[in-house]
């Protein structure tokens, strides 16, 4: 647990001694604001962050890759991943410990929009279930975006390919899902199996759910199973290099 | 220390390290030596646990590397080619990170650090990032953090490569510091480098094994032949030299009025003739003025054994 302590400081350390880390989380930061004070801080408007909820799980499509692009990439681009490949380390520690690092900047990312909570509980009377509920759908999608990004970069030494994998693979899910289940390209007799199965797969649904603080324990475990699923073939990866 | 039985690798239909075997005692330091693309880094990337070899195993202090890795890495302080780091870290912070995945406790760990830095003179850049280090420098914190949780075997590849003569020098009286208490294994393909740093070499060649022996005994191997330079004023002297038991030839190297010059070449495995030759020179009424025996050159094996057909 020490090492996957290690990899997990060392690691966001990384994000705040390069330009990109802060890059990143100046921009998400002033769209927040945007959005905050154009949709949600008004006079008679509910006292929620639906907008932002709902953003943020758009946004992290595309920031969460290129928080992981270089995690596995770079270390084998370097030669680093060898020292770290012959440390008496688990695959599994390095990855988890990647991934909570990777987390932990997600976090750090939100922990300003707890301005706004403040602003709506002086102005206004949040439902903190709602609050709560959107915060935790935030975090599940990142998780998801982040261990399929980490996969991603365990199979490339090059961060831009593994970020266009990663972005690439949730564009065709959330248009493959959407064109499955609104166009007819289906036969009939299928449309309702592969139907439900396509629901049951679609991550925007059950992200609408939480943003609008609807809790389904559902909804948890296929983002928990999800991220353990997609984390579990990265350690899976990192292990056949030692095969190569 | 570390045992290697019929290690493999191939990479595809690539075979890169063929069938291996050797054994390596505690306290030895060994030299792997041969070409680029012999199989050295293969072999040594086997026995950190980074590769997985195809066939055959390595046991690194008992532990077998595919059944107890993380056993045997930590008995491992491993360098690998090219020292590669984490450049945004300080070096104080990257031993840190170090000395915490080979999980040295807390209370050691900056004791195990400072010693470190002690031993490869990093004193005056530990709080600097590693961006902004010399390739010497560089290579220096690979090796502070190859030691700084404290294993009893070494292994570096390649270490001076890339160095100049000045860090290379600094480098080997490092290594030879660290000799009396690590077991070492350096890769290199330089020939001078293992007769100064090592006492056993590993000869490689295309994925074998060609050559093992301490340096004195591939010298021996190497030489094939002892050849004697002796110059006296003995008339008669070539054939009373040709005439000692063991020798080949005698080759007359000219000389100055009376003295001159031979060099004498004896079978491999005749004892050293030097005594003999200096008795035989004295019982026709010469005298001897100089009679060394040359050293073999472990060059020649070397170059014989890349020379041979596989």
């Amino acid at each position: 647990m020490s090492a996957v302590r290690a990899i997990a400081g060392r690691e966001l350390r990384a994000f705040f001694l390069t330009p990109g880390g802060y890059v990143i989380a100046a921009l998400y930061m002033l769209v927040n604001g945007w959005l905050f004070v154009r949709y949600i801080f008004n006079p008679g408007e509910v006292a929620t962050l639906r907008p932002i909820f709902t953003f943020s799980m758009l946004a992290f499509m595309l920031i969460c890759p290129a928080v992981t692009m270089r995690m596995i990439s770079e270390e084998l681009r370097l030669g680093t991943l060898e020292t770290l490949l012959t440390s008496p380390v688990r695959s599994a520690e390095i990855i988890f410990g990647k991934y909570l690092a990777a987390l932990g900047f997600l976090a750090i990312l939100l922990a300003p929009t707890l301005v706004f909570v403040v602003a709506l509980e002086v102005y206004g009377r949040p439902d903190y279930g709602e609050l709560a509920c959107g915060y935790l759908g935030v975090l599940f999608a990142g998780s998801v975006y982040l261990a399929s990004g980490i996969l991603a970069s365990t199979l490339t030494a090059s961060q831009v390919v593994a970020y266009l994998i990663t972005v690439l693979f949730w564009i065709i899910v959330l248009l493959g899902t959407k064109g499955l289940l609104q166009t007819d390209v289906l036969p009939v007799a299928w449309q309702e199996r592969v139907g439900d199965v396509v629901i049951a797969a679609d991550p925007t649904m059950r992200l609408v759910d939480f943003a609008i603080g609807l809790f389904d324990s559902a909804h948890v475990v296929y983002f928990a199973s999800l991220t353990l699923v997609l984390l579990i073939a990265a350690v899976g990866f990192l292990e056949t290099r030692r095969w190569r | 220390m570390i045992t290697a039985q019929r290690l493999t690798k191939k990479f595809g239909i690539f075979l890169a390290v063929d069938s291996v075997d050797f054994e390596i005692g505690k306290g030895q330091v060994v030299g792997f030596l041969g070409p680029n693309g012999a199989g050295k880094t293969t072999t040594i990337r086997m026995i950190c646990g980074y590769l997985r070899p195809s066939e055959g195993r390595v046991l690194v202090d008992g532990h077998d590397m595919a059944v107890e890795p993380r056993r045997g890495q930590r008995q491992i302080g491993y360098l690998p080619e090219s020292a590669p780091l984490y450049t945004e870290m300080r070096v104080e912070e990257y031993l840190a990170f170090r000395a915490k995945l080979f999980g040295v406790p807390r209370r050691t760990r900056a004791r195990a650090i400072g010693e470190a830095v002690g031993r490869c003179s990093l004193g005056e850049v530990r709080k600097r990032p590693i961006s902004q280090l010399s390739k010497g420098y560089r290579q220096r914190v690979g090796l502070a953090a190859a030691l700084v949780h404290q294993p009893p075997i070494l292994i570096l590849d390649e270490p001076t490569s890339g160095l100049d003569p000045t860090q290379i020098r600094e480098l080997r009286g490092l290594i030879r510091e660290l000799a009396g208490n690590h077991t070492i294994l350096l890769s290199t393909h330089n020939l001078a480098e293992v007769e100064l740093t090592c006492d056993q070499v590993i000869i490689f060649a295309r994925g074998q094994v060609r050559a093992a022996g301490t340096i004195d005994q591939l010298r021996t191997e190497a030489a094939g032949e002892s050849r004697y330079i002796v110059e006296c004023d003995a008339t008669g002297a070539p054939k009373v030299l040709k005439a000692l038991p063991g020798v080949g030839s005698v080759e007359s190297l000219g000389g100055e009025g009376t003295w001159q010059r031979f060099t004498v070449t004896a079978h491999n495995g005749s004892q050293d003739l030097r005594e003999a030759i200096a008795k035989a020179i004295a019982q026709t009424g010469g005298s001897v003025r100089e009679l060394h025996r040359e050293a073999p050159s472990l060059e020649r094996l070397f170059m014989r054994i890349l020379e041979e057909p596989t």
